[in-house]
C-alpha cells in the first residue's frame, strides 16, 4: 500500500500524530510521501493520501486536484483540511479566503480534530490496512462525557459547552480540565442548533473561534453563506 | 549552476532554496518560505484576551505550549497579575515537557538521519533499531508530561490566564518514564560522542538567549553574547523585523546590522552554568563547551538540553503536591503587555494591548524561526564551501543538512501577514 502525507495551511500538529502513533509508525508498510519525515519522496500514485491544511490560493487549489488524481483514498485530516481551521476565521474578516479541501474535491474520510489524535489514526490506519471500512464518531462529545463520568460543566456551572453539538473522538478533554468544549473537533453532521441557540444565544462567537469556522455545516445552518 | 531546493524534507513547514554559483562561489543563496501567511495577529484583533492561548498555540503543532506559556505571561503583564512560584514550576514543568519532546523528536525523527546518510528514521530504525527505540522513549516522556498536565500532546487544553482550568491530583505516573528517559539518553552517549561533525565556524554572529534564575525557559530578559542585557519591553528597540521579496516570512536583525542566532546553541553558549549538574556531566562526556560555534552540534545541544528537562521535571514531579487552587484571581484590565520566553527553537515574543474589557486592541508576535533566518543563509554559505566542486547531488544534500541544524519550524514564520493571495 502506498501512503502520502501532505500539507497545505495549518501548524504541522496532525502531521505530528503520525510520530506521535510511534512504534506503530514502523508498521506502515510504505510511505512514497512525507516531506516532514523523508527526505526522499516519491510524487507517483496512491493508495490513500492523508491531507492536512486549508486551501489558501491558486497553486493550492491545483496542487489538492492533482494530489485528488493521484489518491485511489483521500483522507482529510485536521480542523483546517475538514473545516478551514483558524485562519479560516479571517474569511469573516475579509483578510483572506481560505478553504476546507472538500470545497475543491471529494473527500474519502475525514478524520476530526484541532488536531487529530494519534489514536484514532492509528485505529484508521490499521482498519485500512486489513481490509476493512473504517467507521469514524458522528455522535457528539456529551456521549463520551458522561461515559467518562464527567461533572456537565454547562449543568453545573452554567459555562457555555460546545459539547453537544461537537463531534466526539477528543474523549471530552476539556470537560475533563473543567472547562467547556470549545469544539475543535467540528459539528457533528446534524446538530440541533436551532435548540443549541435558544440555550445560548452568545455561543456564535465561539463557535467562530471553535477551529472549524468554515464546515460546511455551519456554513450552511449558521452563517448562510456559501 | 542553479541548484533549486523546491520542498524542504525533515523540517516542519513548506521552505524552498535557490543557489547560484558561479566560478566555483556562491553568488546568490535565498532561503524561499512560501507558505500561505494565516493572518494570526489580524485574527486576534477584537477577540477577548481569554483566547490567547488557545488561539496562538495553533501557530505551531510542534511547539503549542511555548506560544501558551508567552501569551498568558503577556496577558499576565497588562493585566498586573502576578502568578503564584508554586503555579509557575507547574508551568516550567509543561514546558519541560514540551522541550523533550519536541527536540527527540527533532533529534532522531528529523536530524539523526543525516548522520546515518539515510531518508529517514524508518530506514534508520532497519539499521539501528535500539537507538530509535530509545529515541522513542525519550519522546514518550516529554508526550507523557503534557498529556497529564493538558490533555494532549499538540494543542493542550489546560493553560489559561492566572494559572490552569484544573490541576491533576497527582504527578506519581510521571516519575517511571522521566527516570527513564534519563537512563535511556546517558545510555546514548557514547552513540552520540561517535557522530560525525563536519567542521564549521559561525564567527561573526552573536547568540541571543533569555536570561533568568535558570537555565532560561520559561521567562526573562533578552542577553546578547556581546554583554547586552535588554528588558522584554524594549526587544523592538534593539531589534527590527524586516521582510525580503522571496519570502512570506519576516525576518529580524539586530538594529547595529549584526546577524544573530536564537536557540538551543545560543541558550548553552550564553547560560551553560545555570544547565543541571546531569547535563553539565553529559555535556562534559560529550566534550561540548561553551561557547560551541559549529551548528552541526545542535543535535548534542539538543541532547544536553533533554538531559536538563528531564533532571528538573523529575524534581518537579517528586515534589508535587496539588496546590490548593490551580488559578489566581484577576481582573481585566487597559493596558499593553509583553510575554517572552524559550521556544524549543529559540526566543517568542509576545505583545497585545487591550481596551477596558480585555478585548485585544493590537497584537504582535516574534517567533524563533522568524529570527533565524538569515543565520541559516550565513551557515549555507560557510557550509557549502567545502562541497560547491562536488555536483549538484551533493550541494542540495549539504543544504538540507545545514538548514536542519536549526529545527526551523516553518509554519511558525508564517504565521503573520505579508499580503500575498492569488
Amino acid at each position: 500500500m502506498k501512503i502520502g502525507v501532505f500539507k497545505f495551511s495549518s501548524c504541522d500538529g496532525c502531521q505530528l500524530a503520525f510520530f506521535e502513533m510511534e512504534e506503530e509508525l514502523f508498521k506502515i508498510p510504505s510511505i512514497s510521501y512525507f516531506l516532514e519525515a523523508q527526505s526522499v519522496n516519491e510524487y507517483g500514485h496512491f493508495d490513500v493520501s492523508f491531507v492536512e491544511g486549508s486551501v489558501s490560493n491558486r497553486e493550492d487549489e491545483e496542487r489538492i486536484r492533482d494530489i485528488r488524481q493521484r489518491s485511489k483514498v483521500l483522507v482529510a485530516i485536521g480542523a483546517c483540511a475538514v473545516s478551514g481551521g483558524i485562519q479560516s476565521v479571517g474569511n469573516f474578516e475579509e483578510l483572506l479566503k481560505t478553504r476546507p479541501i472538500k470545497d475543491y474535491v471529494d473527500v474519502d474520510y475525514e478524520l476530526a480534530g484541532c488536531p487529530i489524535s494519534a489514536h484514532t489514526l492509528r485505529d484508521f490506519l490499521m482498519t485500512l490496512l486489513h481490509g476493512r471500512t473504517p467507521s469514524l464518531p458522528d455522535h457528539p462529545v456529551c456521549l463520551e462525557c458522561k461515559r467518562k463520568g464527567k461533572v456537565c460543566v454547562t449543568v453545573s456551572r452554567g459555562e457555555i459547552c460546545l459539547g453537544p453539538i461537537t463531534r466526539a473522538g477528543c474523549g471530552a478533554i476539556c470537560p475533563s480540565y473543567s472547562r467547556g468544549c470549545y469544539g475543535c473537533y467540528g459539528p457533528v453532521s446534524r446538530p440541533n442548533l436551532e435548540a443549541f441557540l435558544k440555550c445560548f444565544p452568545q455561543v456564535e462567537e465561539p463557535i467562530k473561534l471553535s477551529f472549524n469556522a468554515y464546515n460546511k455545516v455551519y456554513r450552511e445552518n449558521l452563517w448562510k453563506s456559501e | 549552476m542553479e541548484v533549486r531546493i523546491d520542498a524542504l524534507t525533515r523540517v516542519e513547514g513548506e521552505g524552498a532554496l535557490d543557489i547560484r554559483i558561479r566560478e566555483g562561489k556562491v553568488e546568490d543563496l535565498k532561503l524561499r518560505i512560501y507558505e500561505p501567511p494565516r493572518f494570526f495577529e489580524q485574527i486576534l484583533k477584537g477577540k477577548p484576551y481569554h483566547t490567547i492561548p488557545d488561539i496562538t498555540a495553533r501557530i505551531c503543532g510542534i511547539c503549542p505550549v511555548a506560544y501558551q506559556m508567552s501569551g498568558v505571561q503577556a496577558v499576565e503583564d497588562a493585566f498586573s497579575v502576578k502568578i503564584t512560584e508554586e503555579l509557575e514550576r507547574i508551568r516550567r514543568l509543561m514546558y519541560y515537557g514540551e522541550w523533550i519532546q519536541s527536540h527527540a523528536l527533532h533529534v532522531f525523527f528529523l536530524h539523526l538521519p543525516d548522520f546515518y546518510n539515510v531518508s529517514s528514521i524508518l530506514e534508520l530504525s532497519k539499521m539501528e533499531k535500539s537507538l530509535v527505540n530509545a529515541g522513542l522513549e525519550i519522546k514518550k516522556a516529554g508526550s507523557k508530561t503534557l498529556e497529564k498536565l493538558g490533555g494532549r500532546v499538540s494543542h493542550p487544553v489546560s493553560v489559561k490566564v492566572g494559572g490552569f482550568y484544573k490541576l491533576p491530583e497527582s504527578l506519581e505516573e510521571l516519575e517511571e518514564p522521566l527516570e527513564r528517559a534519563m537512563d535511556i539518553s546517558f545510555s546514548l552517549l557514547e552513540k552520540f560522542k561517535g557522530l560525525h561533525f563536519p567542521k564549521m565556524e559561525l564567527k561573526d554572529i552573536i547568540f541571543v538567549s533569555l536570561e533568568e534564575e535558570d537555565y532560561p525557559i520559561l521567562k526573562g530578559h533578552i542577553l546578547t553574547s556581546d554583554g547586552m542585557r535588554i528588558r522584554k519591553e524594549d526587544f523592538k528597540e534593539f531589534f527590527e523585523e524586516y521582510t525580503v521579496e522571496y519570502s512570506s516570512a519576516k525576518r529580524s536583525k539586530r538594529k547595529d546590522g549584526k546577524v544573530y542566532a536564537t536557540g538551543p546553541i545560543s541558550r548553552f553558549n550564553n547560560c551553560y552554568e545555570k544547565l543541571s549538574p546531569m547535563a553539565k556531566e553529559y555535556a562534559k562526556r560529550l566534550n561540548l563547551e561553551a561557547p560551541e560555534k559549529n551548528p552541526y552540534k545542535s543535535i548534542l545541544v539538543r541532547m544536553v538540553e533533554i538531559v536538563h528537562c528531564l533532571e528538573r521535571s523529575i524534581k518537579i514531579v517528586k515534589d508535587y503536591r496539588r496546590p490548593e487552587s490551580s488559578q489566581i484571581e484577576y481582573k481585566a484590565m487597559e493596558g499593553k503587555g509583553y510575554g517572552v520566553s524559550e521556544a524549543p527553537r529559540g526566543i517568542l515574543w509576545h505583545s497585545y494591548s487591550f481596551d477596558k474589557e480585555g478585548k485585544i486592541k493590537s497584537a504582535d508576535i516574534v517567533p524563533p524561526t522568524s529570527q533565524n533566518q538569515d543565520v541559516m543563509e550565513l551557515s549555507l554559505l560557510l557550509g557549502l564551501e567545502e562541497v560547491l566542486s562536488q555536483g549538484e547531488e551533493r550541494i542540495r544534500d549539504e543544504s538540507e543538512k545545514v538548514i536542519r541544524c536549526f529545527d526551523p519550524c516553518i509554519s511558525c514564520a508564517t504565521h503573520f501577514l505579508r499580503v500575498f493571495i492569488s
